[in-house]
């Protein structure tokens, strides 16, 4: 069996930070991701990133996502693509199905001492009449499809959700040539940043704040759009009903972790709204409460990308130092100093809320290691 | 909660729940007491047909044919669709001795008067032309059935919920009380005192921990089956296929099978569900009561199955899962009442055949309870053949 001292489930931001922590510690690293290319959603990130200075606001996603790379293949990382991680098993062994042509398959087996779950987040569907239609997809793939693969989704789009995904592919698919038919958001407010709200509506694009999808209407694919007023009971307003052409549905509606391999890793989870749904606890080290298996990103709870590096980061010094390539004064000070970066990230919008709902992560992590 | 019921039942798996409904059928004011969920555990980490042609010829085959019968009864009986289908079952032989074994099976089956035919190869491939071409034959018995276990379980607790039975979840018995006469009193649970003359014991697996509390040593072990879900296709199968060297591993018969199958008593089984995809099997170990579904015995399974029905190859495993099946030497359940502890009862024991025994298990229970005649003969049943 293929042996190796850390196995990273996912290249994205979080585990390749991860990798690079540790390799450049002198840990041999695997990483095994399911794409084709390695980088997660930075090499979608076209735009600019913001917040805190300290930070790389200013720089795009996928040039982060670039230099992370060029480090994974300087310490010799070892990185499989279109390898999928099928399971979790007893001993460390990890169960990888590798992709060797369109139709065959390899199923490689895998030992390690330690894993690393980067396995970030999956996007929340809402459920109306017509959402099986063709057209109808999550923002976050009509963002691959634009920014990673080139391709225009439809030509004629309205969005469901008005948080920061929703707003930024809004923006994005506009740019690539898309008209965006309207924003839907059924709180009363938007959700995302001003900053990006006031670009769309800059260009005319009107945010249908208080209205929800309530049908898409087409036979082979979608070509109409029934929006309508919400009331506080979630019923519509009768007669607020607006028909709107489109080609094209996508819906923001939020992430959640993709926690199957922490399932089957029997790793405690909690639910969080804050989190984005049910994510793994973990402590201080980032690892969870089933020895040996840690967890960074999304897939412990859904933020961004800075905070996913920096979890990733995390686990990479944690890792090092339970192997001995870090002596424990020199981790603690590395650990100390991420942790001070993450709870910097953590201010701003919703940062009371997911402050407490990480504390919440490391007290239950205490909770069931005692109980 | 300080109440008092005329029966508890202690396990919310398909014997529980089932034992739970006949008994409010019978009139009886029931508690189920589970200590996590209804069907939480054996009851939906398991496949799901009744079937003749799995039991051996004798009693276990009539206790099979019975529930058969029952199943259809409460088709019309419970209003929660149990999505029940008559689909027949069929066993496939790999060699000669296995098929010479096979066909004095369902000869002796016949002769007790059960529909079981045996086949040719052409008429196998008659019946599922996507078995591999160079099987040697087979049985097929045309009433066997297919059930969502867990629904059955739903639909046995819905029937009654608030009409004679009150289901207590995430609550477990922590003791069961005497009375000098060492009959039962109360049963004592993380949310308190039940008080009642009667308790069944249905916890399958975990019924030996239940049996300890009246000082009852009860011979069940955990034996763990590991089972692998396809992605959804075109119905590739018509009905529950099983290489009869499931019979082999699960009676332990005396047939030649490849030892690396034997280790874990792997043998190919598949089973059409209500979205088309299949359920693919079977293992057989003893490993203590974890359920997780190791890698080898996945992998086993998937090539064995591969063996006999080479179109899986083409298809995903998008899920495994395993479950432990309370397993007894004599292959026969227990379905009794305890002579040292009046009103202590015993339904679990059932290993593999659970879900196809639940309906006759829940009526005897509720028979022996009244204390009327039973609709079978309950004497290989009793608890007191461990005394001969």
């Amino acid at each position: 069996m293929k042996q190796c001292e850390m196995l990273v489930i996912g290249g994205g931001p979080a585990g390749l930070s991860a990798a690079i922590e540790a390799a450049e510690a002198g840990v041999q690293v695997v990483i095994i991701d399911a794409n084709e290319k390695a980088g997660g959603q930075l090499f979608k990130q076209i735009h600019k990133f913001f917040g805190s200075s300290m930070h790389r606001a200013g720089t795009r996603g996928i040039d982060i996502g670039e230099e992370l790379l060029q480090k994974c293949k300087d310490l010799n990382v070892e990185i499989w693509l279109n390898s999928l991680v099928i399971g979790v098993y007893d001993n460390n062994v990890v169960a990888v199905d590798v992709k060797k042509s369109l139709t065959e398959h390899e199923l490689v087996k895998v030992q390690t001492k330690k894993i690393v779950i980067a396995t970030g987040a999956s996007e929340n569907a809402v459920k109306f009449p017509g959402w099986t239609l063709p057209g109808v997809m999550g923002a976050g793939a009509a963002q691959t499809m634009a920014n990673f693969h080139r391709v225009l989704p439809g030509k004629k789009v309205l969005m469901i959700g008005s948080g920061n995904v929703g707003l930024i592919v809004s923006y994005q698919l506009m740019q690539a040539g898309a008209e965006i038919v309207g924003i839907v958001e059924a709180q009363p407010n938007i959700n995302g940043y001003a900053v990006h709200a006031s670009k769309l509506t800059r260009e005319g694009i009107p945010i249908y704040t208080g209205y929800t999808i309530i049908e898409a209407k087409g036979k082979e694919r979608v070509n109409q759009a029934v929006i309508g007023k919400v009331n506080p009971d979630w019923s519509i307003v009768e007669g607020s009903e607006i028909t709107l052409d489109v080609d094209t549905i996508t819906i923001g509606a939020g992430l959640k972790p993709l926690i199957g391999m922490a399932y089957m890793g029997g790793c405690k989870l909690i639910n969080d709204r804050f989190l984005g749904g049910w994510a793994p606890c973990h402590n201080y080290n980032m690892e969870t409460t089933t020895k040996n298996i840690y967890v960074a990103g999304d897939a412990s709870g859904v933020e961004e990308a800075n905070t996913a590096i920096e979890e990733g980061k995390l686990c990479g010094v944690s890792i090092a130092e339970s192997l001995g390539y870090l002596d424990s004064t020199k981790a603690e000070e590395l650990k100390k100093a991420i942790w001070n970066r993450l709870a910097g990230l953590r201010e701003g919008a919703h940062g009371t809320e997911r402050t407490g709902a990480k504390q919440k992560q490391l007290e239950e992590y205490t909770k069931a290691m005692e109980g | 909660m300080n109440k008092t019921y005329d029966v508890v039942v202690v396990g919310g798996g398909v014997i529980g729940t089932s034992c739970a409904y006949h008994l409010v059928k019978k009139g009886f004011s029931v508690a189920l007491v589970e200590k996590d969920d209804i069907a939480k555990g054996t009851s939906s980490h398991c496949d799901g047909v009744a079937l003749i042609v799995d039991k051996m010829p004798g009693i276990d085959a009539a206790l099979g044919y019975a529930s058969i019968k029952r199943f259809l009864e409460l088709k019309e009986e419970l209003r929660y669709d149990f999505e029940l289908h008559q689909r027949g079952s069929l066993y496939v032989c790999e060699t000669d001795e296995e098929m010479e074994i096979a066909s004095k099976y369902a000869n002796d089956l016949h002769k007790e008067g059960y529909r079981v035919s045996v086949l040719t190869p052409e008429q196998l491939q008659e019946k599922e032309p996507f078995l591999a071409k160079d099987l040697k034959g087979g049985i097929f018995s045309e009433e066997c059935l297919g059930i969502n276990p867990f629904k059955l379980c739903f639909a046995f607790v819905n029937e009654v919920k608030g009409k004679g039975l009150d289901v207590y979840a995430q609550t477990e018995v922590t003791n069961i009380k005497l009375n000098t006469d060492n009959a039962v009193e109360a049963v004592e649970t993380t949310k308190g005192t039940i008080i009642t003359k009667r308790v069944v014991n249905c916890c399958g697996c975990w019924a030996p921990e239940i049996g300890k509390m009246v000082g009852l040593n009860i011979p069940i072990e955990p034996r763990k089956g590991v089972i692998l879900v396809s992605g959804a296709s075109f119905p590739i199968c018509k009905q529950k296929i099983q290489e009869f060297g499931y019979m082999v591993s699960k009676f332990g018969m005396e047939c030649k099978r490849p030892p690396e199958l034997e280790k874990y008593g792997v043998s190919f089984t598949i089973e059409p569900s209500a979205g088309n995809n299949v359920l693919v099997g079977s293992s057989r170990n003893f490993a203590g009561y974890g359920t997780n579904a190791e890698i080898e015995i996945i992998n086993m399974i998937a090539k064995r199955a591969c063996r006999f029905f080479p179109i899986l190859k083409e298809m995903n495993c998008i899920r495994s899962y395993a479950g432990v099946r309370p397993f007894m030497e004599e292959h026969l359940p227990l379905i009794t009442d305890v002579e040292e502890v009046p009103g202590y009862y015993i339904a679990a024991g059932h290993e593999g055949d659970g879900i196809s025994m639940s309906p006759v298990t829940g009526q005897l229970i509720s028979e022996i309870i009244v204390g009327e005649e039973t609709c079978r003969d309950i004497e290989p049943f009793r608890f007191n053949r461990y005394k001969k």
